[in-house]
């Protein structure tokens, strides 16, 4: 049988420095080299889709497995042990569809060093693949520490005038974060009392008075990352000072890992405190939503505004995750599962738009913004058909990710009901930029060179499963429930 | 033990031999690849009885084969013989070239024996034939105001270190009527209320602890690092300092192994390992994080460093009192020798790093370093991987043994030790990452290339590539030191 999972995180890895070296030679062959290796990760990520779709793992299982021995010491053994569900495959689509439209984008808008950034984005792709798909502790620690590091360089290399403030209170944020995370993950270890760091033997094993401080300290590593209020300092700075590209990856993917990480280990491994603390933890998805809506308001340039966006969408991954917890309704993390896969694709269309506008305008700037309508018809065209994605008006599966999570949150606590502002709000200032930006009368001069229909194709790709999943919401939404039943089993056994 | 009578004569001819190079008749020789000739053929024999340790005890009991002395000597003549390697384009072809290399093979041979002593007399002796070359060797810039300072300093604190362990060694024979380790554990044990065996340990520990140079021990190490030529600096980070730990290992540890020293709860062997392992980790990184000259925060950061090794000596003398922990004191005691073989590697590759940037630049303050990957590519990556796997960073070699260290201690009363441990590793990262940040991401001061002699492109590829192939494959490296742990116990 061939080893599936191992395949999409090593071919990235492994990719990386060849690609390195062959772009040193050429810059097309190094482009097309990068190209080539992201679209058969894509084929295998869409072929592990798929097999999970058909095979749905039933709760608390595992599909595709992989164990391979790695250490093994007096105290304790460590499996590089590998599997995916309905949680984690269709993040690894998302990242895979992600590299690879990003890798095409950046022939227009990244120039310098191209031999290196090629290699760091398939490095951070074979790395994210490693963290979504690991089921040991230790390795998915290690794989959580190898994405920050090409993403440190890509921040600091690339970036615009504050790349290096930017790239090392990224750096600091997310390490002190993951510290946070890697105790908590020691103490777990500690309580259950095993002598592996399997997710599956931890879980269950944790006594409910000991779940308490590790879980906090799994909240602020994956708080960090998502981000949620009050760990978002970084994000302005790192969104706003990445090139588009990179910005895309970040909001669209590495959020998720957040997101992911709550579910899988957070709810996993500490389930009756996280059912007790749920409370607090929706309440902290509430603020970080209203708090991402209010300062996009007010941001008077697009990738600022677009990150706060990203930060209130992300808000309603916590919210669902937890709801299902508090309630033992099913519709929260299902709807986060649907909501993180979502917003990978309108995160990633809005900042590699906003890098496009950027290039040709020379700026990103609200107020020197106009009348793209008349100047760069089909890029204003993507812009709303972009904008609308990210409001969650109905054509697009972003109106039914956030559905599922209002309605498990309700199914929650009835004053959860307050977050159907935040679309509204939402709705609000994307629909003032646009009026802004987009319709406002185009001064005299500002002849710009409007994007290719190559471009406009390739953007049609993102807003595919926006569309496309409103049909075939099975696709995420079958797999995804058995990890909302075992969430609300491991809940109940107590 | 035949093979390590071998080694020990291949150094002592080369230690003997090399004066001879400062006739005139012999000037023309390749010195420097003489040198590394005597120092490789050393390790290939101590190599060849690493691999297959026999237990054994020679020389009237003086020397013991175990495989703890094999890891030992095996890493620290390695230390040397790099050393070696990187001293020939600079040092060796000085008009006093001939007696640095007599200097270093005699260190070599001290640290060989050091390794395998079992008994304190020649314990001591191999300690002083270690130590007394490196004083003459940090001052070997005669000319310079620095290097005769640090020598002098380093001098006068060995001797002090020195003075204290033969203290300890005459108090000991005093309680055993014998010089031999396992004897003088035997009869300490017997006297447990005696007030000289308490003052006999901690005697120990001092003596010990400033070769180990772990807080409040470690005054000499920053001003002898910077003021040392940087080769030097490089044996005494990446050599000594772990021969000094192997000392310790074989005498601290087996001290520890004494019960109840006191009737005092508090006032015990692991309570004070454990409290000097939190002051060195947390002293040296925050004075590491204070310094201005790459030198100094990379000796801070060795302090530091030796801090996290000591975690595993806290859990293994706490094992000694309660038995239920043997298995975390395998486990400590592993990541303990990993850490000192992984220290090994990682400050040999960043202080090199910094000898090559000193040489070409004349100075070695952090703003040296700034946009040093487009003026010396490799230089700066092998400092940048270094510089993480210092930090901890997965899937290098530094994380294992770090990781080792804190699960060693997660389960049981030192948990603290972990969570500060942690917190350590991430303080520490706000200045191995500035250095990064300096080198990838900041304008060069010029863009004119600095040369990489091959020498130094051979050193550093050797040495990335340890950092990484045991980072992935760390399973070869466990194995070895938990293999080396059983002969701890030699009681």
């Amino acid at each position: 049988m061939i080893p599936i999972l191992p395949l999409l995180v090593a071919v990235p890895l492994a990719a990386s420095p060849v690609v390195y070296v062959l772009s040193t030679r050429s810059r097309r062959a190094g482009m097309a080299a990068a190209l080539v290796v992201s679209l058969v990760v894509l084929a295998i990520a869409v072929y592990a889709f798929w097999y999970v779709f058909v095979n749905v793992p039933l709760p608390g299982q595992y599909d595709l497995t992989a164990k391979y021995q790695w250490v093994s010491t007096s105290a304790f053994g460590l499996d590089i042990f590998l599997g995916t569900d309905g949680l984690s495959s269709p993040l690894i689509l998302a990242a895979a569809i992600l590299t690879v439209l990003v890798i095409a984008g950046s022939s227009r808008l990244v120039s310098q060093r191209l031999p290196l950034y090629l290699a760091l984005l398939l490095f951070f792709e074979g790395s994210i693949i490693g963290v979504f798909t690991s089921l040991n502790l230790i390795v998915f620690y290690l794989f959580w520490e190898l994405v920050t590091v090409p993403m440190f360089l890509l921040i600091g290399v690339w970036g615009g005038e504050r790349r290096r403030y930017a790239a090392l209170k990224f750096m600091i944020f997310i390490f002190v974060g993951s510290a946070f995370m890697l105790l908590a993950f020691l103490a777990a270890y500690s309580y259950a009392g095993v002598s592996s760091f399997d997710i599956q033997n931890i879980s269950g094993r944790i006594p409910q008075d000991l779940q308490y401080l590790p879980l906090l300290g799994t909240f602020v590593g994956f708080g960090v990352k998502l981000p949620v209020v009050p760990f978002h300092g970084w994000l302005r700075d790192a969104y706003v000072q990445s090139p588009s590209p990179v910005t895309a990856l970040l909001a669209g993917i590495q959020s998720a890992l957040g997101g992911y990480g709550l579910i899988r280990i957070s709810i996993g491994l500490f389930p009756q405190a996280a059912h007790e603390w749920a409370w607090a933890f929706m309440l902290v998805g509430i603020i970080t939503m209203f708090y991402g809506a209010l300062v996009a308001l007010r941001a008077g340039e697009l990738k600022q505004m677009f990150a706060f966006t990203s930060l209130n969408h992300m808000g309603f991954v916590v919210l669902g995750a937890f709801a299902t917890v508090a309630s033992g309704n099913l519709l929260g993390i299902e709807g986060a599962v649907f909501q993180m896969f979502v917003h990978a694709f309108t995160a990633g269309s809005l900042f590699m738009l906003a890098g496009f506008v950027g290039r040709q305008a020379g700026t990103t700037e609200v107020s020197k913004l106009n009348g793209l309508r008349d100047s760069m018809p089909r890029t204003a065209g993507l812009i709303v058909v972009a904008c609308a994605a990210a409001m969650a008006l109905p054509p697009f599966s972003s109106f039914l990710a956030e559905l599922l999570v209002i309605a498990g949150g309700i199914a929650a606590s009835p004053y959860a009901a307050v977050v159907v502002l935040v679309p509204v709000l939402t709705g609000g200032y994307l629909l003032w930029t646009i009026k802004r930006v987009v319709l406002s009368p185009s001064e005299a001069g500002s002849a710009r060179v409007d994007m290719g229909w190559l471009d406009v194709a390739t953007f049609a790709v993102y807003f595919l499963p926006l569309l496309g999943l409103v049909l075939f919401s099975s696709l995420i939404l079958t797999p995804a429930a058995p990890v909302a039943q075992w969430a609300v089993h491991l809940v109940e056994v107590a | 033990m035949d093979l390590i009578l071998f080694a020990s004569v291949v150094l002592s001819a080369g230690a003997l031999g090399f004066p001879f190079f400062q006739l005139s008749r012999t000037r023309g020789l390749p010195l420097g690849y003489i040198l590394v000739a005597v120092l490789a053929t050393a390790l290939l024999f101590v190599g060849a009885n690493a691999l297959s340790p026999q237990p054994a005890r020679d020389f009237g009991d003086l020397l013991t084969s175990d495989s703890l002395g094999g890891l030992f000597a095996f890493v620290t003549i390695s230390v040397a013989l790099l050393v070696a390697v990187a001293s020939v384009p600079s040092m060796v072809s000085r008009s006093n070239g001939p007696l640095y290399c007599s200097l270093l093979c005699f260190s070599a041979l001290g640290m060989l024996f050091l390794s395998y002593s079992a008994d304190l007399l020649m314990l001591f002796v191999a300690w002083e034939l270690m130590s007394l070359p490196t004083y003459a060797l940090a001052g070997f810039d005669k000319d310079r105001v620095e290097s005769n300072e640090a020598s002098a300093k380093f001098a006068i604190v060995g001797a002090l270190s020195s003075a204290t362990i033969l203290y300890a060694i005459s108090l000991s024979y005093g309680l055993s009527g014998s010089t031999q380790i396992v004897d003088v554990v035997r009869a300490m044990e017997t006297q447990t209320t005696n007030p000289m065996t308490l003052a006999t340990a901690l005697l120990f520990i001092v003596g010990f602890g400033f070769k180990m140079s772990i807080v409040p021990f470690h005054m000499w190490a920053p001003d002898t690092y910077e003021g040392a030529p940087i080769t030097i600096t490089t044996l005494l980070a990446a050599g000594t300092k772990k021969a000094g730990f192997a000392a310790a290992i074989r005498v601290v540890l087996a001290v520890s192994t004494v019960h109840v020293l006191t009737h005092d709860p508090v006032f015990t062997v692991p309570n004070i390992l454990a409290v000097l392992a939190l002051a060195t980790m947390t002293l040296g990184n925050v004075a590491a994080l204070t310094q201005r000259s790459v030198v100094r925060m990379l000796a801070y950061s060795s302090v530091a460093q030796a801090g996290y090794i000591l975690i595993g000596f806290v859990i293994f003398a706490y094992a000694q009192q309660n038995a239920a922990f043997s298995h975390e004191a395998t486990l400590g005691m592993t990541g303990s020798l990993f850490q000192i073989i992984n220290h090994s590697i990682m400050a040999s590759a960043a202080f090199l790093c910094v000898a090559l940037v000193l040489g070409a630049l004349k100075r070695a303050d952090v703003g040296a370093f700034e946009g040093l990957a487009r003026r010396a590519p490799v230089t700066a990556f092998t400092m940048a991987v270094s510089m993480l796997a210092l930090a901890g960073m997965p899937p290098l070699n530094g994380f294992w043994s770090k990781l080792l260290l804190f699960l060693s201690v997660v389960n049981g009363p030192y948990a603290w030790l972990a969570v500060a441990g942690i917190l350590n590793s991430v303080f520490s990262l706000g200045y191995y990452l500035w250095i990064v940040k300096r080198m990838y991401m900041d304008e060069p001061p010029s863009v004119e290339r600095i040369a990489e002699p091959m020498l130094y492109v051979v050193i550093f590829s050797v040495l990335v590539a340890l950092m990484v192939v045991l980072g992935v494959f760390p399973q070869v490296v466990i194995g070895f030191s938990q293999g080396a742990v059983p002969s701890l116990f030699p009681l």
